[in-house]
């Protein structure tokens, strides 16, 4: 990436390169980050085995290709059981907590990856109460187990899904984004006048350089018949229904249908659910600014994708 | 939350066409099952295919254009695929590879029973899909998708399905 500055390990426990005036995140002291444990992380992420017919991994639903979001409007688990919400994209997770629409309690992405592994509401990769199941499909392969004692040399290479958890939060703290046109300050006139709007508009909650403020918030009025009542399905608060939280607007252009659920099919149409109206040339100079948010390299970055070896041989 | 959306095939490819195709991927509820008609007949007349591992012996696993067939898999860790697919599976699900030869440049679909990954390989690459999206409801039908090719031999991946069987239905569109 162009302009990147390697920021060492400050604070604790991070590693990766950063753009210069982008602070690195806060990285958990029991969980430092390793080139081992982040290369264990990322073949796990792809590992369809942390699912209980071994049809679904983390990168089933978040495809880096859409900035690892998931293009459809919902994604069914292993069971058939349809998705409850759109898959977020994923780029600088590791500055975000809370973590997911509209659950304050996942704070850290260790403690989220157990959502969609052994998550039920809805059923994701299936695998509660089968967690060791993991661990057993795991522990069979030997490069698995070589990676493992190289990435926690503490722990003498066990496997289970404590440490399945440590790596995969090891490897999406890696998942960063700042190559965007935006950060290059290399934006089209019309998008330059996008932002200018944008600022005014949009930028109170889509704010800062992850363009989230990272609470929660409700769009209108509640709607006590809507199947999903966000927030207030975990803080039980009426005043919290239809709350979720800020999404980050980086490759937003990637990561449609939009919306906690999917349902706004175009950009254009998200915009509109905000609620002020735009003519066509603000809405044209609006979408021109979300287009320059889009961060291609993340997209294509190998270290990202899919992984074609392990321990030297061919997967 | 049921599913709200099932594209059918006009749909889909008028939704291609205008704007990506958004598909919600989940089964409805169905009380009976439904024949799909037209291109997709052929669906409810399946053959039977023991699907290759590996891409030395997939001529023997050849399933012709228009002729739905019920493919017998391998577990994942036995299956040599020609190229890494983009959704290789685990351990414990299974896959395989099936040859099929198009005769003439087009639009072609391929229809499966389940939601396995799939990949279809031309001289050692990949083409690209097209579109996809449902089949019709309570067909069977699981997932459809829908490549360009041009007049060849090809080996059709199947990966990551949970059942050591599935479905599948090649069809030129019109």
């Amino acid at each position: 990436m162009a302009g990147l500055a390697l920021v060492g390990t400050a604070p604790a426990g991070w590693i990766g390169p950063l753009p210069k005036g982008i602070a690195p995140p806060a990285v958990p002291a029991d969980n430092p980050m390793s080139a081992a444990r982040i290369e264990l992380g990322r073949r796990l992420f792809y590992d369809a085995d942390l699912s209980r017919d071994g049809t679904v991994a983390c990168a089933t639903c978040h495809e880096q290709k859409h900035a690892f979001a998931d293009g459809n409007i919902t994604h069914p688990g292993v069971t058939g059981e349809p998705g409850r919400r759109n898959v977020p994209g994923l780029a600088n997770v590791a500055w975000f907590s809370p973590l997911t629409y509209a659950d304050p309690r996942q704070t850290t992405l260790e403690a989220q990856v157990a959502v969609p592994v052994a998550g039920t509401h809805p059923v994701e990769m299936g695998m509660t109460g089968h967690e060791g199941d993991i661990a057993a499909r795991l522990d069979k392969d030997a490069c698995y187990r070589a990676m493992f004692a190289q990435a926690f040399p503490g722990g003498h290479g066990q496997i289970d899904f404590a440490h399945v958890r440590l790596a995969i939060a090891s490897f999406e703290r890696t998942m960063t984004s700042y190559g965007s046109a935006w950060d290059r300050t290399q934006m089209s006139p019309q998008a330059a006048q996008g932002a200018r709007r944008f600022a005014r508009d949009c930028a109170a909650c889509h704010q800062g350089p992850r363009f989230t403020d990272l609470a929660f918030h409700r769009i209108g009025p509640a709607d006590p018949a809507a199947p999903d009542q966000g927030l207030a399905e975990i803080t039980r608060q009426p005043a919290d229904a239809g709350k979720f939280r800020t999404p980050s607007l980086r490759n937003v252009t990637l990561t449609g249908p939009w919306w906690h659920d999917g349902s706004a099919r175009s950009l254009d149409a998200a915009v509109t659910r905000h609620g002020k109206a735009y003519a066509p040339a603000e809405m044209a100079a609006l979408l021109a600014f979300l287009d320059a948010l889009t961060d291609r390299e993340f997209t294509q970055r190998p270290a990202l994708g899919l992984p074609r070896m392990a321990c030297g041989k061919l997967l | 939350m049921r599913l709200t959306l099932v594209l059918g095939l006009s749909a889909l490819l008028a939704a291609t066409a205008a704007a990506p195709a958004y598909a919600q991927d989940g089964a409805p509820a169905c009380t009976a099952p439904v024949a799909p008609e037209g291109i997709l007949a052929p669906w409810s007349t399946p053959g039977q295919i023991v699907a290759a591992t590996n891409g030395a012996q997939v001529n023997a696993a050849t399933l012709a254009i228009g002729q739905a067939a019920r493919i017998s898999l391998a577990p994942t860790p036995d299956v040599h695929y020609v190229i890494q697919p983009e959704k290789p599976g685990g351990s414990v699900s299974h896959g395989g590879l099936v040859a099929f030869t198009v005769p003439a440049d087009g639009a072609y679909r391929i229809a499966l029973g389940s939601p396995a990954w799939i990949d279809v390989i031309g001289d050692g690459r990949p083409a690209l899909s097209t579109a996809h999206g449902h089949g019709p409801a309570c067909s069977g039908i699981r997932k459809m998708v829908d490549f360009s090719l041009t007049k060849g031999s090809y080996v059709l991946q199947i990966s990551a399905n949970g059942d050591p069987q599935t479905a599948v239905l090649i069809v030129r569109l019109p």
